[in-house]
């Protein structure tokens, strides 16, 4: 069995993440709902925002230019990085030339995406994540599991139990705000003491220079402000044209992740402290990082580049609220990272990961860039087809199929049998267990087929 | 061939056009907001659950400090006030407060002045500047904020967008919360616990 079936067995087989995924994503499901019944046009504001990124992925070498432009007229530094590796190794040569021992982090998926936190720790240098997901993730030692709620598969018992052995001085009280309080504590003197402060980018601000981070916590802002240097790692297709374009895409933004009107602290960084300015830090570097996006851009893959990283689709997606993020097996799970998981790491470790889709639509119906997620994953499936990665059985069962669906007279009786054995084995309209067929009624029951088959059930209809 | 100039040969193409930028922002969707009603539209929305900031208001200046003593009375916090080096806020009489112009890493309680409030989404907008620092509103138990009336607009795109731009602007809409332990929601994650909003009317 392939990485991703094992992952998905275990995670199906675990009763605790089932309810722990479906309380975070189906509480943002709903409020998502509420916040778009309550917004003018959603439809047509999707289309806008839709139309911002491909005007930008359209013209995206202009744009790039002209951010850099103005980001070092503001005092940044702008590095430029074509693949993971690269980019690590600016970010790591700068905390060297700063003599940097620590830095505090603030959540960015493009950080993960690229092994920040593995080569800094090759490096020697200290981090600490500040997000207090992410905080989480760090002191247990795994991987964010969504890219919005990173430690949506822990219980509060976990949680308990990792603070406890972790933490200067841990919580007293078995409640869920001593914990945070708890983390607050252990975090506020790293953030204050940290020689480097890092970030990724919500978006970038083509016409100013700026960066702009959201965050519902403001550790962006107190990881960012009061160390020396802060380092931003930022996905190239991060380009918005102006302020005004950007307030679009944050309104779609927060409604979509969280359901809020706006995240609590959004903030615009225009290079370093300026002169007279009692706070923020003496340098700024921006590393506007490639790492497969020109490659989608030229190879079919142009739409998936508007992706905000909202989460709506891995909250809406049938498969993800059954096995959660992990079974995905990279840095993006759910629906987006189907899609860009074969980019980042190859199609072929991949080819059971594009399967894990109903191609039920709801990712598409509720991407605030309209994405068609679906279209996109049918695209790699054809691909994987293409090139022969698909493995022998699948390919001679399907030839099989063709073979004999393209022969009435074959296929009519072949199903009518099929259907009897198959009601043979069902009971009370269901069956629990299927031979030749037990990947598909381990977790779950088959529906029971009907007494005849539609073609004799619409041959009986149509007769007078 | 550095890795800037392979990029850019890879994302060559026309250089885009201003107008077609700029019609993308015709007419955007938007929460409606009544201009008539401006005030309570902005209060409306920084009472809402998500904003939960409390709000006072005082006609002029020379209140200024009885209302902030009034607001840390009610929380039982002492009389004790990080001030920013703002000379609108400095020539204030703070008889009987203890104040500070640098937060301190367990600070009570900041005062700040937003340049504008936003009433569709009951945001505070910051600026950074010699005489407003910013670290201290992230620091700080309380962010106590005035705001003058006069300084609410409807919408995010009023912001001061224009002109030479600060290091960076900041957009406040309620307190340090979160959601990652089991999705129960917790104020004072790492910053504010509490935002307070004290409207000068005059
Ligand atoms: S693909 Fe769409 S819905 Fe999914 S994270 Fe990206 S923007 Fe959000």
């Amino acid at each position: 069995m392939s990485g991703f079936t094992d992952r998905a067995e275990a995670a199906l087989a675990d009763p605790i993440l089932k309810i722990a995924v479906e309380r975070t994503a189906g509480t943002a499901e709903a409020k998502r709902g509420i916040a778009i019944d309550a917004f003018p046009d959603f439809e047509a504001a999707r289309s806008r925002a839709a139309a911002i990124k491909d005007h930008v992925i359209a013209h995206l070498g202009a744009y790039l230019e002209q951010f850099e432009a103005n980001a070092i007229a503001a005092g940044a530094k702008v590095h430029w990085a074509r693949t993971a590796d690269e980019a690590c190794a600016i970010v790591i040569a700068i905390c060297k030339a700063e003599g940097a021992k620590s830095v505090a982090r603030s959540k960015s998926m493009l950080g993960e995406e690229i092994g920040l936190p593995h080569a800094l720790a090759e490096a020697g240098i200290g981090r600490v994540e500040t997000d207090l997901a992410e905080h989480i993730i760090q002191l247990a030692d795994e991987r964010p599991s969504h890219i919005i709620w990173p430690a949506m598969h822990k219980t509060r018992d976990q949680v308990s139990a990792l603070f406890k052995a972790k933490h200067r001085s841990p919580h007293q009280e078995e409640t869920i705000a001593a914990m945070a309080e708890s983390a607050r504590r252990e975090l506020r003197t790293q953030m204050l003491n940290a020689d480097v402060g890092m970030s990724g980018a919500n978006f970038l601000i083509a016409d100013s220079g700026a960066v702009c981070t959201v965050t519902n916590e403001g550790n962006a802002e107190l990881s960012l402000v009061p160390p020396r240097v802060h380092i931003v790692t930022a996905g190239i297709e991060k380009i918005v044209p102006s302020m005004p374009h950007a307030i679009h895409m944050l309104r779609m933004l927060a409604r979509s992740a969280t359901g809020a009107a706006l995240t609590q602290y959004t903030t615009f960084y225009t290079g370093p402290k300026r002169a007279g300015d009692r706070d923020g830090p003496d340098a700024m570097h921006i590393v506007l990082v490639d790492n497969g996006r020109t490659k989608m851009r030229e190879e079919g893959l142009a739409e998936m580049l508007r992706c905000i990283r909202c989460g709506a689709c891995m909250n809406h997606c049938v498969v993800f609220r059954q096995i959660g993020g992990h079974a995905y097996g990279g840095t993006y799970p759910g629906p987006m990272g189907a899609v860009l998981t074969p980019v980042l790491d190859g199609l072929a470790p991949n080819r059971d990961l594009i399967h894990a889709c109903t191609l039920n639509g709801k990712c598409q119906e509720v991407c605030p860039v309209r994405i068609p997620l679906p279209t996109l994953l049918k695209g790699w499936r054809d691909k994987s087809w293409r090139e022969g990665l698909e493995p022998t059985s699948m390919r001679a069962g399907l030839g099989l199929w063709a073979w004999i669906a393209t022969r009435p007279s074959l296929y009519r009786p072949v199903t009518t049998i099929a259907m009897r054995v198959m009601r043979l084995l069902g009971k009370k309209g269901w069956i629990a267990s299927l031979p030749l067929a037990g990947g598909w009624t381990r977790h779950r029951d088959m529906p029971r087929p009907a007494a005849q088959t539609f073609m004799t059930q619409y041959k009986k209809a149509r007769r007078p | 061939m550095s890795a800037r100039d392979a990029i850019l040969a890879r994302l060559k193409g026309p250089s885009p056009d201003q107008a077609e930028a700029d019609a993308l922002l015709v007419a955007p969707e938007r929460p409606a907001v009544n201009e008539a009603t401006l005030e309570a539209e902005f209060l409306a929305r920084l009472a809402l659950p998500s904003v939960n900031a409390s709000h006072d208001v005082v006609g002029s200046m020379a209140d200024l400090p009885t209302a902030i003593a009034r607001y840390l009375a009610g929380q039982g916090e002492a009389l004790t006030l990080c001030l920013p080096p703002d000379p609108r806020l400095t020539a204030c009489d703070w008889g009987g407060f203890t104040l500070h112009d640098s937060a301190a890493p367990d600070e009570a309680a900041v005062l700040a002045i937003a340049r504008r409030g936003i009433a569709e989404t009951g945001s505070l907008i910051f600026e950074t500047g010699p005489t407003a620092p910013m670290l201290p509103n992230f620091l700080a138990l309380h962010h106590i904020v005035l705001l003058a009336v006069r300084d609410i607009a409807p919408h995010l795109e009023n912001a001061p967008l224009t002109g030479p731009q600060p290091r960076a602007h900041y957009w406040v809409t309620g307190v340090s919360g979160t959601t990652d332990i089991e999705g129960a929601y917790v104020r004072g994650a790492h910053g504010p616990r509490f935002l307070h909003v004290i409207l000068l009317r005059n």
